[in-house]
């Protein structure tokens, strides 16, 4: 029961061939090959299978990839700018020492994104607040919260600290 | 954990969703945010041949005001929707609350305010603000539609009045009366990602006075199978001057009047405990937000 549908990721659109049953993590992870996405408890629990849908923080895990047709979808892979820059909540990430095992990672930072695009200078609670549906199981969010905050000044000062 | 197959539709507008389910019926489920349905299916609890998404149907979403006479909220709209809308926080702030409290950010993008009535669980956050607030639920099929008061339509755990080939289509709240104030709040054992251990709502209405409580609604989540309306709080405070002594008597009232189940995440005892401080604190916070408008 496979059906050829068109998927939008990172501003590329990818043919795959999918049932309903497929998952949107599977499909990234094994069809299209862009393994920046992780599946962890595969129930929503645990956010790293986070991707941005319209621009909005998703469970991968628990979205069928044959309903995000016609939709814009990004994934870490698609953070950096085309000359390999990384966005600036990345490059915090890396500065501020925000990455242990690195396995929540793509997911945190995807949610950190999302709330910098909706709200550009956060406070402290509300960052926290954006990812509570992000679990790190190596715990570093004092580094995590510090590098988002750290982001949001950069990102609103229009790149200069 | 694998889903079992099924077809896939995903109708474009109303008359298509009803015309699907009334021909697929009890084979098929409707797909809104899938965060419940999706891991029912994962974990085999459900294995419907058909999912009917219908989340492209312009008419079950987004958030109407019908000024002097409430607001319409679509079955299809978004958690995060109601969270962020600046209407919902003016006249509704408990259910404002209560959305900005279910799960994480993703899963209030992705979950629907028509999935957290149809999949009733007694824990829910948003129907007891909703019951509260007066809610109605708008239920329609290919051969009409009705309304039914939200309390009249979730009957128990994972039990609602949805009838075959329905689907619920919208919420309809009433225009919130003249210096009124509604408040939720819940308790569970950490602050973020929890289930509620017990979660209330109070909307609360006082005389020109400012002082004596004209009408009052408390409903109660998570301490029966369906959301709680209390009968004794009422009694109590309405038609009387608001006092810290009748709000003792009233919280205590809404403690006896619980009938909590122990299970994995609280005690019977510690639910109905939470109950009377629950009740005290946001009789008073509706109290004194509704002396303020
Ligand atoms: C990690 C996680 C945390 C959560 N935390 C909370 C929480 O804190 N509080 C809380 O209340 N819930 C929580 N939930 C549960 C869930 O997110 C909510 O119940 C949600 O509102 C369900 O909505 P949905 O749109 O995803 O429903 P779906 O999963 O799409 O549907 C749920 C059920 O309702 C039916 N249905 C849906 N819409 C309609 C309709 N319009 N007409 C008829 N039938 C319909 C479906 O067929 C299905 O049986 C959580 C879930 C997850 C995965
Ligand atoms: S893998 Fe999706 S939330 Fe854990
Ligand atoms: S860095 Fe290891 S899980 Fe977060």
């Amino acid at each position: 029961m496979k059906q050829l549908i068109k998927l939008d990721i990172n501003n590329q659109v990818y043919e795959v061939p999918v049932s309903p049953k497929d998952l949107l993590v599977d499909i990234i992870r094994k069809k299209v090959g862009l393994t920046g996405t992780k599946k962890g408890c595969g129930q929503g629990d645990c956010g790293a299978c986070t991707v941005l849908i319209d621009g909005a923080p998703v469970l991968s895990c628990i979205t069928l990839a044959i309903a995000c047709q016609g939709k814009k979808i990004s994934t870490i892979e698609g953070l950096a700018d085309e000359q390999g820059n990384l966005h600036p909540v990345q490059q915090a990430f890396v500065d501020y020492g925000a990455v242990q095992c690195g396995f929540c990672t793509p997911g945190m930072i995807l949610s950190a994104k999302a709330l910098l695009d909706r709200i550009p200078r956060p406070g402290e609670l509300e960052i926290k607040r954006a990812i509570s549906g992000n679990i790190c199981r190596c715990t570093g969010y004092k580094k995590i919260v510090e590098a988002i905050g750290a982001a949001a000044a950069k990102i609103s000062t229009g790149g200069v600290e | 954990m694998f889903l079992s197959d099924f077809e896939y539709f995903a109708p474009k507008e109303a008359g298509e969703a009803f015309a699907l389910i009334g021909r697929l019926g009890s084979n098929a489920r409707v797909l809104a945010g899938g965060t419940d349905l999706l891991l029912m299916m994962k974990e085999k609890m459900i294995e419907p041949q058909y999912l009917i998404d219908i989340n492209a149907v312009p008419e079950f979403q987004g958030i109407s005001d019908l000024p002097g006479k409430g607001a319409v909220i679509g079955a299809a709209t978004k958690i995060s929707e109601v969270e962020y809308s600046p209407l919902v926080k003016e006249k509704y702030f408990a259910l404002h609350q209560a959305a900005g409290e279910l799960g994480s950010v993703q899963v209030r993008t992705m979950a629907t305010m028509g999935g957290n009535s149809c999949h009733a669980s007694p824990a829910a956050e948003t129907p007891t603000p909703l019951v509260a607030l007066g809610a109605k639920v708008v239920l329609a099929s290919a051969t009409g539609e009705r309304q039914l008061p939200l309390e009249e339509f979730i009957l128990g755990n994972r039990k609602t009045g949805l009838g075959e080939g329905e689907l619920l289509t919208k919420f309809i709240l009433p225009e919130p009366a003249p210096r009124s104030a509604s408040r939720y709040g819940y308790i569970g054992l950490r602050g973020a990602m929890e289930i509620d251990a017990v979660n209330m709502a109070v909307n609360l209405v006082l005389e020109t006075d400012g002082r004596t409580v004209k009408d009052l609604r408390l409903v109660m989540g998570s301490v029966s199978p369906r959301p709680l309306i209390s009968v004794e709080v009422p009694s109590i405070l309405v038609g009387k001057q608001f006092d810290d002594a009748l709000v003792e008597e009233a919280a205590a009232a809404a403690c006896g009047e619980a009938k909590p189940i122990s299970d994995i995440r609280a005690s019977a005892e510690y639910r109905r405990e939470v109950v009377a401080v629950l009740a005290r604190r946001l009789l008073h916070e509706a109290f004194n937000a509704a002396q303020e408008v």
